[in-house]
Order: C-alpha cells, then structure tokens, then sequence
C-alpha cells in the first residue's frame, strides 16, 4: 500500500537528502564540480565562522522564546473561539490571516512603520515617559524582539489545529464532569489538557522544527540587520549558498542544523510516554 | 434576569477583545487593499494612511491584469488554480495513506521511514532545490506544471505526522471490531477512521491550499517560462529594485492572489466546526 | 583526516553522486532540443547556403514590469526580422534571478544568453561558465567600434571578454534644487569638493531643519571604492588576495565623515534611514523636498522622473588635496553566452543587434541604463525622444569621460560578502560599537580573509 509512495518518497526526497550530504563534504560553489574535502567544511563551521555562532544563538533564542508564547497564545484563543458565539467563522478567519499574507511585502512596509522610527511603537513608548533614541527595529537589543513578536503574531496555523482538537474532545466527557459538580478549572486540567496532550505535542514539536528555520522574517523585515542581530540561521545558511557560492558549505550547516533539531525531536519523543495522553498507545 | 444581563456583558465583553485583537491581525491585509486603490503617484506620500488621497483603482486593477512581459495575469491565476488543486487532492490523500500505513501497519524499518519523513521537515528547503533540480531535470520535467506538484505529492511530512497523531488518538478496538466484521484495511481506513479524522483532514486541506498556493522558492527555480509561472513569480517579475516600479498594480495583483486563499478557508472552516461525528464513538 | 580516509569516503560516496556529478560537468550538451544540436560549423555553411537553420535561443534577464515588456517586443521584432531564430524567454523579478541562474548551471541547463550582474560576473568567468566572446568580435559578428574602450574590458577577465556591457552607470549625486534654495545654497557645479559638500549640508540642516544628504552609507562599497581612488589608491590588489590601499586611515576618514554628519542630524543615522527606505525610492526624501542631496547612480534624476521631475545630476565631490581620478565608468549590465550553448554565433548576432541597432534602442529607450554605444546615444538624443532627464544623463557620460580614470578591474570573487562586511564595520562605527579605527582595522582583516579564501 505504501510502495508507490515510498518510491516517489526517495527520488523527491531520500536522494535528494544524500546529495545534499555529499556536497556538505564538498568544496562547491555550484559553477564548478563538486571537490572532496572531507569533513572541512564541518570544521571550518565550528572552529572559523563567527557569523555561524552568531547566527545559531539568535536562533535559539527565537525558538526558546517564541514557542512557548504562540502556543500558549493559539491555545487561550482556540479555547475562547471554541465556545458557542456569534460571529466565530468570521474571528476565526481574522485571526488566520496573518498566516496567510506570512512574507509579502505589505506585511514587511506595515511592520517597519509601526516598529521603525517614526511608528506607533515610538510615540507610545515616548508618550509614557520611556525615552528612546532608536527605534525598537534599529536597536540591536531589541530588534529580535520585534521579530520574535512577529512570530506570536502568526498564530494562526497552531490555532487551527488547537480548534481541531478541541472538536474531536466528546462533549459526554463535559457533560458527565459537570454532573459530578467540577468547575471549569478542573475540567480544563482534567480533561480538555489531558485530551489535547497529543496535538500539544505535535504543535511543540512543529513549532520547534519550524522555528529552527526560521527565514522569512529576518529575511523581509531587517535582512539580519542590525549588525547581525537577527540574522537567522537559515537566512544565513541561505546567504552562503546563494550569495556567497558556497553550497557545500551551506549544506554542511543545513545537516548541523537538522542534527540539533533532530536532537530536540529525538528527547521530545522519548518524554512523550510520560505525559502524553494517547487512547491507543504508541509502540 | 440579572444572570441573563451578565451573560450579555459577557458577550459584549468577549466582541470587543475579539474584534480589537482581529483589527490587528488584519491591518497589513487593510493596508494592502488600501494601497491597491491609491495611484501610483501619490501612493508612498500617504502610504501611512488607509484612506486614499488620490483613488485610482481603476487603473491600479486593470493594468495588473493586462499582467507581465505580455502574458496577462489570468494566465498567473490559472496555472496556480491548477497547480494548487491537483497539489492539495494529491498531497492530502497520498499523506492519508502514508499516515494510516505509518500508524497502523507494522512493516518493515517503520520508524526508520518515518523518521526520514520528519527529517524532510528538518531539513531548509534552500539546500534541497538543486538536488531536486537535477533529479527534475534527468525525468526531464524541468519547467513543467508537473515539476511543482511532484514534491508535494510525496512529501507532505507535515500532513503525514498530523495525521499519524490524530489517528493515534483512535482507539484500536474500533479498527479490531471492523475488521472482525470482515473489513478489508481500506475500508477500515475510509468507513471507520476517515470520518473520524475528518477535522485534521480538512486542516491539511486548508494549510496544503495556502501553502501550494504561495509557494515561491520551488517555482522560482523550476519554472522558467513565464506563460507557466504561479502568481508569486508573476508578482516578483513586477519589482526591480533599480527602476520605476508599477506597485499600484503589483498591490491589486497581491489582494486579487489573496482572495481565493481567504475565500477558501471561509468555505472550509465551517467543517471544523461541526466536524462532530464523535459522539457516536465513545472512548 | 588522512587522504587515504578521504578516498574510501569518497568511493564509498559515490553511488549517491554519479547522479549529481554528472550533471555538473559544465561542458554537457543540452540534449533535449533537437533543433540545438547545430554545430558552428553547419552553421556557417548554412548561412553561406542562404537558408539559415532554425535555431532556439534561451535567454534570462531581471527586472520590472517595463523592462519585461520591452525585451518581450525586442525579441519578437528579432524574430520577425530573422525567421529562423525563436526566443525562449525567461524574466524574472531581481530578487531569486542569481539563485536560479546558479541551479541551472549546476545542473548544465544555464540559458544561452543571459544578463549579468557585475558583483557575479568574475564568480561566473572564473568557474568557465561563460562563453569568451572576443572571437566574436574578432570575426566582425559583433561590433564594438561605439564602445568607450575602457567600459568594454570591464567584461574582460583572464583574457577573455566574458561578457558584452549594455550599458553603462556612473557614481552621481541627485539633489533637489528646491530645497537648496530654500536654505539659500548655491548648486553643486562638477568642480566641487567633499569640503564644499559638507559645508553645504550643514548649512541645509541649520537653514531648513532637512536632513543633507539621505542615503545609505553602508550599502555597498562602490562610494568607499570612489573615495579610496581618490587617495591614488585602489580597493582590491592586483591579485584580489587582499584589500589594495595600504592605509586605514582612508578608511578610518571615510567612516569618520559621515559618522560626524549623523551625530549632527545632518545625515539620517542608520535606524532613521531604515524607515526612510521601507517606503521606496519613489517616495525618498530628496524626492519629497525633505532633504537636498543624495548619493546615487547617474540614472537616478530619470529613473524617478515621473515622481519629481526637478531633481538634477552632478559628479561626485573631488578630493580636497588630491588630482586623483576617483570617477570610473561603470558597466551596468552584461550579457553573457552560456559556456555550454550550441547557438554561440546566433547569440552573438542577436547581441550587436541589440546593442547597435536604432529599432532595438527604439523600443528599449534606454531602460536598462545609458547605451554604451555612443553612436546610439547620438542617434537618441538626436532623435527627440528622450526626456528632459533622460538627455541630461546621456551628455553627462561624454563629460564625464573626461574626468574618470582608469575602470578598476572587475570586483573579485566574493565581492557581495565583502559588501556584508563592509556594511557591519560601518554600521559598527555608526551604532556606536567600535571606533572608527577599529572598524577600519576590522573590516580590513575580514575582507582579506575573504578575498584570500575566494580568490585561490
């Protein structure tokens, strides 16, 4: 049954994978032909490349940061959208449009007016009495933020999922807890938490692979600027494969990045036996 | 009476965070269908405005359906309308099998496959576009519709984990029962379980959508002729940053591409909702 | 790791890589068009025989909407007036053209006449991917008598002529009269120096409350480049090893000026002019009146006519203590031929056209930048088609031949991570991190160890 995908599966994808691993071994810079260096260009990432470690500590400060506050923020939502209102097609769709524009250049031209020197953000913090001199964007303190909150801002994509979930819960679990009296705390931790454990978990683990190669935000709000302070992995990864002709090398750090992510995976999976809830188990 | 009054406060209550948090989820949508009617002239000397000063939509609309390099833009938005459904049909259906087998079938190096799957997730797609290319390129589907869809097809890695986590949230005595009745695995999968997971089938359906849909780095480097391009090529063919740039139609172009994408999850979302078949199936 | 371990990964390794490497040999014939399989030679003979064969030319280009449009209608009038030639075209938006371009010439598939970029073309010559064209202009097919000489051989790399200038840009300065006026400032005339244009932007920002000059500084090291010519010197040595002038005091001055003009307001700081910029070049301060001075490429005035038509051109600032020639003709675009294309000559022929012919100029009216022949900008000028801008920057190229120097030779490999750094190390200076001595002696180290890890 899964044959034909599965061949379709390895010329699409599998070579693909072992191509892009040769050439991690390799000095390729996509005009010439690929030469063999060895693990060189693993090495030069580790021992020579300062934009490498500064890259990977933005990033890991964007995934730290970022996926706990969206899926915290696209569960209170989903959980607020999930009651019976009016008009929750309509907020359902609101909140989901952010996803949707994701990178076009009206959400780059609106972010850098409100969070640039002459937005919104400025007069506000100016008004109550915080003094700034650079905007929040040019700030190299600061700009990771902006785009961090970004991040939050595209909740869109967990929440939905979130909502799904919430949609498979049977209500006679509701219904049978408040006959026995429990108050909506108690049913959130007894049974909603409980039962959305499994898409908690898928939403963790997404968000974590997704925040690992983050690209796009840096990439049409600050360009990795300034001085490199929101310079993503990925944008980097991405500059030297394509600017700077160093495929090799940009694909010895794609497989460094899928090992670290790949780590953080690998843990998640093996603690999900401990806390997450699943009807039919898992082998 | 006072608890029904309270109740209403509650509602109202629950509108104005609901529609204040909406407003900022949309404003860069507002402002880019503000932009699209403003005239070109004028259209950076009020771009913080979202009333236009000069209207000129008319034009704006017009000129970005005559379209690019004399292919008009109703070409764009036919090949994506191809290109995304026969991506979405595939993908989600491919992705349903695999997710079942994954789930379901014990077969050989399972988990090995599977973490190959999670790995095409890990991995930035900017390192995996040359191998493709040449792969592409030896079948010979180099700037073909078909070279856009392959990928999707067999590697929807995200759609097959949602999938696998929704169906290990189905308990195992309800397959067993079906199949005591002489079910076969396919009508298992289509009568038992397909309803079942009916909500994460219809979430893949939405995020295939969208994400075929914009997809901009695999067309771009696919594609060459521009009577085959997606609309997020044709929209990039409007912008250089080193002359004149026709942004009012670039704008009215952007919102004509995002409508379908807003209209669709509309139309979908609703199917979350009452997505219930569940209490039927008591856990 | 031993060369022994190195062999047996790689033979171990080669199962996966037959596929790709095969690919990657440049000199692969395309296979699938038949109609390509053309030698020169058959070529030749059939066009003596007067029946020309039927050929497929590929060609890429970037740009905008307009740019799209012209080129479409250029390559239908060519195939009009040559039956047997048909185009396969490919433009593209600027941004993903040079990823694209470089995943298909990985792949051997690069299009058989492309537009090049100078910050690319070295990386492009280097690796062989690019056809040499000087036997083209040796056997007469294309025609090179209009070209400033110079210009020409910025194509020119290891003795080979890697790719034909289009067209040709110059380092400028834009301002806006009005505003000039308003503070009570005399305009720039070609023989101002940098002293003068300080003084002249202090003197906006203390009258107006303007800034002076808006722009980038960091951006790119093409105003830094002009700057260190100037000083006698050049950016790159000989061998693009290392950086050419010796003395980081050029730099330290360099970064120092503008740094003083940020700390008075007179020039937008870099957080200030990011919001500036996210607004376009259309809506620019010296476009709107809220600032005088820009530094910019000479198509700057006629590239954004239609927004502001007062706006005027003038030559950078000469050194205040030196006669060197810092201004340099510089080639806007190229075309190059694919290394691997089997329809040379006919590219070849469609390139004179393009360049020397008035009914290709005609439809193009200089979109892509001054024509480099000056029988074309005669031709142009005379004509009466051109706008008030547009004329102004094709007499400004034969007045500024004048006062450039020698072209420097083509940027190295690696140039835009050099432009990376050289944008941190003035940013570090403008941010307040480094000092501009510093920043000096910082740039200089990464640029080398760039320039020495590119250029082997």
């Amino acid at each position: 049954m899964l044959t034909p995908w599965l061949v379709g599966f390895i010329l699409m994808w599998m070579i693909p994978m072992f191509i892009s691993i040769y050439y991690s071994l390799t000095d390729f810079n996509l005009l010439n032909t690929p030469s063999f260096v060895g693990i060189d260009n693993y090495i030069r990432a580790f021992t020579k490349d300062k934009s490498f470690y500064q890259s990977l500590k933005v990033t890991f400060i964007y995934v730290l940061v970022l996926v706990p506050l969206r899926l915290a923020f696209a569960l209170f939502v989903a959980m607020l959208l999930n009651k019976k209102h009016k008009g929750l097609g309509l907020y359902r769709t609101l909140y989901y449009v952010p996803s949707i524009i994701g990178g076009s250049i009206a959400v780059s031209v609106v972010w850098k007016q409100i969070f640039g020197n002459q937005g919104v953000i400025m007069s506000l913090l100016n008004a109550v009495g915080i003094s700034q001199t650079t905007s929040l964007l040019g700030n190299t303190t600061t700009s990771l933020g902006v785009i961090i909150l970004m991040g939050v801002w595209q909740f869109g994509s967990s929440m939905l999922i979130f909502l799904s979930a919430l949609k498979q819960i049977p209500y006679s679990l509701y219904e049978s807890a408040q006959v026995d009296g429990a108050r909506p705390a108690k049913m959130f931790t007894k049974i909603t938490l409980p039962m959305l454990t499994p898409t908690i978990f898928f939403n963790l683990i997404l968000q974590i692979i997704n925040g690992f190669r983050v690209f796009t935000e840096s990439y049409i709000i600050t360009d990795g600027g300034p001085l490199d302070s929101t310079l993503s992995y990925v944008l980097y990864l991405y500059r030297r494969a394509f600017n700077y002709f160093d495929m090799g090398y940009s694909c010895a750090l794609a497989w460094i990045l899928v090992a670290i992510v790949g780590i953080f995976t690998i843990v998640l999976f093996k603690t999900q036996g401990s806390w997450v809830h699943y009807e039919a188990g898992r082998e | 009476m006072n608890r029904q009054k309270k109740q209403r406060l509650r509602s109202i209550r629950f509108h104005i965070g609901a529609c204040l948090l909406g407003f900022i989820m949309i404003y860069p949508l507002l402002w880019l269908v503000a932009s699209s009617f403003k005239s070109n002239q004028t259209m950076f000397q009020d771009a913080y405005s979202l009333i236009p000063k000069v209207w000129d939509a008319a034009a704006n609309y017009l000129s970005g359906f005559e379209g690019v390099g004399g292919v008009p833009f109703t070409t764009f938005l036919f090949n994506s309308v191809i290109v995304t459904a026969v991506g979405v049909v595939g993908c989600v259906t491919t992705s349903l099998f695999a997710a079942y087998a994954f789930s379901r079938i014990r077969f050989r190096f399972g988990n090995f496959w599977f973490g190959c799957v999670m790995m095409t997730m890990m991995i930035p797609a900017q390192v995996m576009v040359v191998p493709q290319y040449i792969i592409l390129k030896k079948l010979n589907l180099i700037d073909t519709r078909i070279s856009l869809i392959l990928p999707w097809f067999f590697g929807g890695a995200f759609f097959i984990f949602l999938m696998v986590q929704f169906f290990q949230g189905i308990p195992r005595e309800l397959d067993e029962a079906a199949e005591i009745d002489g079910c076969g695995r396919v009508a298992i999968l289509f009568r038992i379980l397909v309803p079942v997971v009916r909500p994460a089938i219809i979430t893949s359906t939405i995020f295939a959508f969208y994400w075929i849909w914009q997809d901009f780095f695999q067309p771009l480097i696919f594609m060459s002729s521009a009577e085959k391009f997606t609309i997020p090529l044709a929209l990039n063919m409007y912008l250089d940053p080193n002359s004149y740039n026709n942004y009012g139609g670039l704008f009215a172009m952007s919102v004509v591409s995002l409508l379908p994408v807003i209209l669709f999850f509309i139309l979908f979302q609703r199917y979350l909702v009452d997505g219930i078949a569940m209490d039927g199936i008591k856990g | 790791m031993s060369q022994r371990m190195k062999r047996i990964m790689a033979a171990a390794l080669a199962g996966t890589v037959a596929l790709s490497a095969g690919a990657c040999k440049t000199a692969e014939p395309e296979q699938e068009e038949a109609s390509q399989k053309v030698t020169e030679a058959d070529l030749k003979t059939a066009a003596e025989d007067g029946d020309a064969k039927e050929v497929t030319i590929k060609i890429a280009w970037w740009g905008g909407q307009t740019r799209h449009e012209q080129t479409q209608q250029v390559l239908d009038l060519y195939s009009e007036l040559h039956p047997n030639v048909k185009f396969v075209a490919s433009p593209s938006g600027w941004d993903g053209y040079f990823e694209k371009l470089s995943t298909q010439t990985a792949s051997g598939a690069m299009p058989d006449i492309v537009q090049m970029d100078y910050l690319y073309l070295t990386t492009y010559a280097k690796n062989n991917s690019v056809a040499d064209l000087q036997e083209f202009i040796d056997n007469g097919t294309i025609d090179v008598s209009g070209i400033d000489e110079k210009l020409l051989n910025t194509g020119q790399i290891d003795d080979k002529m890697t790719g034909l200038v289009l067209s040709t840009s110059m380092l400028s300065f834009g301002y806006n009269p009005d505003v000039l006026a308003e503070a009570g400032v005399e305009e720039p005339t070609a023989d101002w120096t940098w002293s003068d244009f300080i003084e002249m932007s202090k003197k906006v920002h203390e009258a107006t409350g303007k800034y002076g000059p808006a722009m980038d500084t960091a951006l790119d090291t093409n105003g830094f480049n002009y700057w260190v010519r100037q000083h006698g010197q050049s950016l790159f040595s000989e061998d693009n090893k290392s950086l050419g002038y010796t003395d980081d005091k050029i730099c330290e001055d360099y970064f120092t000026m503008w740094n003083s003009l940020m700390e008075e307001g007179v020039l937008p700081n870099p957080d200030e002019y990011a919001q500036i910029a996210t607004l376009g070049q259309e809506a620019g301060p010296v476009v709107t009146g809220d600032a005088a001075m820009i530094m910019e490429w000479n198509n700057y005035a006629s590239k954004l006519s239609s927004v502001n038509d007062k706006i005027k051109m003038v030559t950078p600032p000469m050194s205040d203590d030196s006669d060197a020639k810092g201004l340099w003709m510089k080639p806007g675009m190229f075309f190059s031929v694919a290394e691997t294309s089997q329809v040379k000559q006919e590219a070849a022929e469609f390139i004179n056209w393009f360049i020397n012919s008035k009914e290709a100029n005609d439809i193009m009216m200089a979109e892509r930048g001054t024509p480099v022949s000056s029988e074309i900008r005669d031709y142009m000028i005379s004509s009466g088609k051109l706008g008030e801008q547009q004329k102004a920057m094709f007499e400004g190229v034969d007045e500024a031949a004048a006062i450039c120097g020698d072209t420097p030779a083509p940027d190295p490999v690696g140039m835009s991570e050099i432009n990376e750094a050289f944008k941190n190390a003035a940013n570090s200076v403008y941010y307040g991190q480094a000092t501009a001595e510093d920043a000096a002696a910082a740039f200089r180290e990464e640029a080398n160890s760039i320039l020495e890890r590119n250029n082997k």
